[in-house]
C-alpha cells in the first residue's frame, strides 16, 4: 500500500526529464483552474517550463463547456508546437523558443480532452496534457427520470 | 533582464496546413423531402439518404457494373484517414459509415467527430469538420459513427458525445449545434440522422449503461426540438405494465434507437428499431416483457406518437437488440416490413398495423429458445442463476449485428450478413450507478467456434443460396441492378456475388476488415462502388477471434 506522502515522493521521482524514465509520465504534473469572465468566457495560461517537456498545468480544469481563451507560453530553449481540441477543427500554433501566443477553443462539457505538441515525440516525452471540463449537460438534454445514484 | 517573448500569434485551424480548398459545390441546396422521396428512381446516380431510399432496401438501380464485367472492377481512388493523438476508444475505433453522394460530392463520417467532404470522382478532400470529442466519453462499443444526412444546403451528423451539428455543406462551417443526450448518464450517439419533411430524426445510444432510450425530431433549419418519444414508458403510460410496478427499472430500461429507421410516406410512419433492456442479462430486476425494448415501434412522424409496436424478444436475457433495419417491401398487395433480428429469426410484419405474418430462423445455430412461425416465443436457455455460466447461440452480437441486409425486388431476395457464434454469460448482479456499465453478467464470446455467411432469403423466409465463410459477417451488403451483391469480410476481402446464385465473381483485398455500409453512385456516365474500410468496433462481442487482426481507416472506391 502507498500512503499519500509516499505518493508525493514517488511522483517527485517521476517528475522531470531523463530521471525515473526517459520522459515525463503523463498526468503527473500540476493542476490548475481556468478563470471565468462575466460573460462566461473562460481564460487560462498554459506554459512549457525550461527543460520540462511538460505543460504547466498538466491538467487544466474548466467550470463548464463553452469558449476558452488560452495564453500559451513556451519558456523552453527548444521549439515546440501545440495542437488543441476545438469544435470545428483542432487549433494549431507553432511555438518558437521563448514565445507566447493565443488560442480560442470551443469545447462541449462535460469531458476530458487531451492536447499535445505534435513535433517529434514531444507528446511521448511529456508534452501531452488534459483539459477537464466539469459541469453537467444543459437541463433540456437530461433524461426525463428521477435523479439517479452515481459512483 | 526581461527578454520579450517572440509573438507566436493566434492558433488556427489545423486543416489550413493542407492542400484542401475548404469549399465544395453547393450540391445539397436542392435536396429536400420531395427529392428524397424519389431518391431511388429519379436519381440513382446519387445516394442521398442513409439506406439510399426511405424503404431501407439498399438496392441501387445502377447497372453499369454487372455480372458480366464486374471482374474488371478496379480501384478508382482511396481516401485515407486515421487517428492522431489520444482519442476515445484509441484501440477500437472503426469506420462504420455509409457514404452519402450528391452530384459529385461525397459526405462521409468517421470516428471521433470527423466528417469529410470528398470529390466523388477523384477522392480529393474538399473540406473537413472535426468535432472535439472527450477522451472519457462513454462508448459501449467503440468510437464510431454510421453516417450523415443532407438537405437544404447543409450536412447533419451526431457526435459521440451526443451532440447534433448542422454544417454548411459548401465549407463545413457549423451552422447550429444541439446537445441531444446526457453523457453523464452514459448516453452517446452514433446513428445517421434521417431527413423527413422539414425535420431530422435521431436516436440515442447507451443501452449498456442503464439509460432511458428516446427518439427525437428536430427542425432542419433551426435545430429546435419538435418532439421526443421515450422508448420506455413511464408509470401509467401504455406499456408501463410490462415493467415492475414498484421498482425503478423503467428509469434505466434501455431500448435505445441507435440505427437509422425507415419511413413510409403514405402511412406517415417512421419504423424505429430499439435496443436491449438494461441490465442486459439480469432479468430478475426487471420482471415483465419490458416494452419497448427489442421492438419495432411505428411512430407518427409528425407527433412522435407510437401507433403500434411489435416486440421481437420479450424480456430479453441475451442482449438481442432489434435496432437493425426494418426493410419496407410489398407482396401480394400488402405493405410489409422485414427484419432480421439478433435473436436469429427473420420477421415479416404488416407495416400498417404491426401484425406478424411469419417468423423464420435464418442462422444454423439457435438454442436460446425458439419462435414458432406464428410468433410464439419459447425461451429455453438464459443466464438465470447468479454465478452459473450459461452458453447460448447466437451470442450477444446476434445472428446479425447492426450491419444491414439489402433487398433485390427483382428476385424477392434479401442478402443477409449472417453471424453464427455463441457465447457464455454468467449472471453477476450489480447495483446501478449512473454512467457505469450495467450488464448484470460476465460475458465471453466463443473465440474459435464460429461461422458466417452472406445468405439469400426470399420474403417467405426460404433460403435460396448461401456464400459460406468460416467467420461471422460484420458488414452491410449492397444490392444493385447489375444483378450483384457487394459484401466485405472481416479479413478485408470486398466481394461481388451473383445476386441469383451467390457465386463469387470478383474480390479485392482491402487490407483491413469491413464493418461498414458500402454505397454506389455514378458520375459522368461512370458507376462507382464505395466502401469504408477500417476494422474495429465491438469486436470482443462480434468476432473476438479477429480482434487482434489490426486496424485500418480508409475509404476505397471502385469503378470499371
Amino acid at each position: 500500500m502507498t500512503t499519500a506522502q509516499e505518493r508525493e515522493d514517488l511522483l517527485a521521482e517521476l517528475s522531470g526529464q531523463n530521471k525515473a524514465t526517459i520522459g515525463s509520465v503523463l498526468g503527473t504534473g500540476s493542476i490548475g483552474k481556468a478563470t471565468e469572465r462575466a460573460d462566461g468566457t473562460m481564460e487560462a495560461t498554459i506554459r512549457i517550463p525550461e527543460d520540462a517537456m511538460a505543460w504547466e498545468p498538466s491538467i487544466l480544469v474548466l467550470p463548464h463547456g463553452g469558449k476558452l481563451e488560452l495564453t500559451i507560453i513556451n519558456d523552453d530553449k527548444n521549439t515546440h508546437a501545440c495542437l488543441l481540441p476545438s469544435n470545428g477543427d483542432r487549433q494549431f500554433i507553432g511555438l518558437l523558443n521563448h514565445s507566447k501566443g493565443r488560442a480560442t477553443l470551443e469545447l462541449d462539457g462535460p469531458g476530458c480532452y487531451w492536447y499535445g505538441s505534435p513535433a517529434g515525440n514531444d507528446e511521448g516525452r511529456g508534452l501531452t496534457a488534459a483539459i477537464v471540463v466539469t459541469g453537467e449537460v444543459p437541463p433540456e438534454a437530461k433524461l426525463d427520470r428521477p435523479a439517479q445514484p452515481r459512483p | 533582464m526581461t527578454v520579450e517573448y517572440v509573438d507566436a500569434g493566434e492558433a488556427f485551424n489545423h486543416n489550413k496546413l493542407s492542400n484542401l480548398p475548404h469549399s465544395a459545390p453547393d450540391v445539397t441546396r436542392g435536396i429536400n423531402y420531395e427529392r428524397i422521396l424519389q431518391a431511388r428512381t429519379a436519381e440513382p446516380n446519387n445516394w442521398i439518404t442513409y439506406y439510399g431510399a426511405y424503404d431501407g432496401k439498399r438496392h441501387s438501380l445502377l447497372d453499369q457494373i454487372n455480372v458480366d464485367n464486374v471482374k474488371n472492377l478496379k480501384v478508382a481512388w482511396i481516401h485515407q484517414a486515421s487517428a492522431t493523438g489520444l482519442i476515445a476508444s484509441t484501440s477500437t475505433y472503426a469506420f462504420e459509415a455509409c457514404p452519402i453522394v450528391v452530384d459529385g460530392v461525397m459526405f462521409v463520417t468517421g470516428w471521433d467527430g470527423w466528417l469529410w467532404a470528398l470529390d466523388a470522382k477523384t477522392g480529393d478532400q474538399l473540406w473537413r469538420y472535426k468535432h472535439a470529442i472527450p477522451f472519457d466519453v462513454t462508448l459501449c462499443c467503440a468510437n464510431v459513427n454510421r453516417g450523415c444526412a443532407v438537405a437544404n444546403g447543409k450536412v447533419y451528423m451526431v457526435t459521440q458525445n451526443a451532440q447534433l451539428v448542422a454544417l454548411d455543406a459548401t465549407n463545413g462551417q457549423k451552422v447550429w449545434q444541439k446537445t441531444i443526450g446526457d453523457v453523464r448518464a452514459g448516453e452517446s450517439a452514433s446513428i445517421a440522422p434521417l431527413v423527413i419533411k422539414d425535420t431530422l430524426i435521431t436516436g440515442s445510444a447507451g443501452g449498456e449503461y442503464g439509460v432511458r432510450g428516446h427518439i427525437d425530431c428536430w427542425d432542419l433549419e433551426t435545430g429546435e426540438q419538435r418532439w421526443r418519444t421515450y422508448t420506455i414508458p413511464k408509470p401509467g403510460e401504455p406499456g408501463s405494465e410490462t415493467w415492475p410496478a414498484d421498482g425503478e427499472a423503467w428509469q434505466r430500461g434501455g431500448a435505445n434507437h441507435w440505427v437509422t429507421g425507415t419511413f413510409d410516406p403514405e402511412l406517415n410512419l417512421y419504423y424505429a428499431g430499439t435496443g436491449n433492456p438494461a441490465p442486459d442479462f439480469d432479468g430478475e430486476v426487471r420482471e415483465g416483457d419490458n416494452l419497448y425494448t427489442d421492438s419495432v415501434v411505428a411512430l407518427d412522424v409528425d407527433t412522435g406518437e407510437i401507433k403500434w409496436h411489435y416486440q421481437f424478444t420479450p424480456h430479453d436475457l441475451w442482449d438481442y437488440d432489434s435496432t437493425m433495419e426494418m426493410t419496407l417491401f410489398e407482396r401480394d398487395g400488402k405493405k410489409l416490413l422485414a427484419h432480421f433480428d439478433k435473436n436469429g429469426y427473420m420477421f415479416v410484419i404488416d407495416r400498417t398495423n404491426g401484425e406478424l405474418q411469419h417468423a423464420t430462423p435464418f442462422v444454423d445455430r439457435i438454442d436460446w429458445g425458439t419462435i414458432s412461425r406464428d410468433g410464439k416465443f419459447m425461451p429455453r436457455k438464459y443466464p438465470d442463476k447468479e454465478g452459473e455460466p450459461c452458453h447460448f447461440y447466437p451470442g450477444p452480437a446476434g445472428a446479425k449485428e447492426w450491419t444491414h441486409a439489402s433487398y433485390n425486388p427483382n428476385h424477392d431476395l434479401f442478402y443477409v450478413p449472417v453471424a453464427d457464434v455463441g457465447a457464455t454469460a454468467t449472471r453477476r448482479r450489480r447495483e446501478f450507478k449512473e454512467g457505469m456499465p450495467y450488464w448484470g453478467a460476465a460475458v465471453e464470446v466463443d473465440v474459435d467456434n464460429m461461422a458466417g455467411s452472406v445468405s439469400a432469403f426470399d420474403s417467405h423466409g426460404e433460403e435460396k443460396w448461401r456464400y459460406r465463410m468460416d467467420m461471422p459477417m460484420a458488414a452491410s451488403t449492397l444490392s444493385t441492378e447489375g444483378n450483384l451483391v457487394f459484401a466485405g469480410t472481416p479479413t478485408g476481402e470486398f466481394m461481388a456475388l451473383h445476386a441469383e446464385t451467390g457465386e463469387k465473381l470478383w474480390s479485392f483485398q482491402c487490407g483491413s476488415g469491413h464493418h461498414s455500409s458500402p454505397s454506389t453512385y455514378s458520375l459522368d456516365g461512370k458507376q462507382y462502388i464505395s466502401v469504408p474500410v477500417g476494422w474495429g468496433g465491438w469486436l470482443e462481442g462480434i468476432i473476438p477471434g479477429m480482434s487482434g487482426q489490426g486496424h485500418g481507416a480508409a475509404l476505397i472506391t471502385f469503378a470499371l
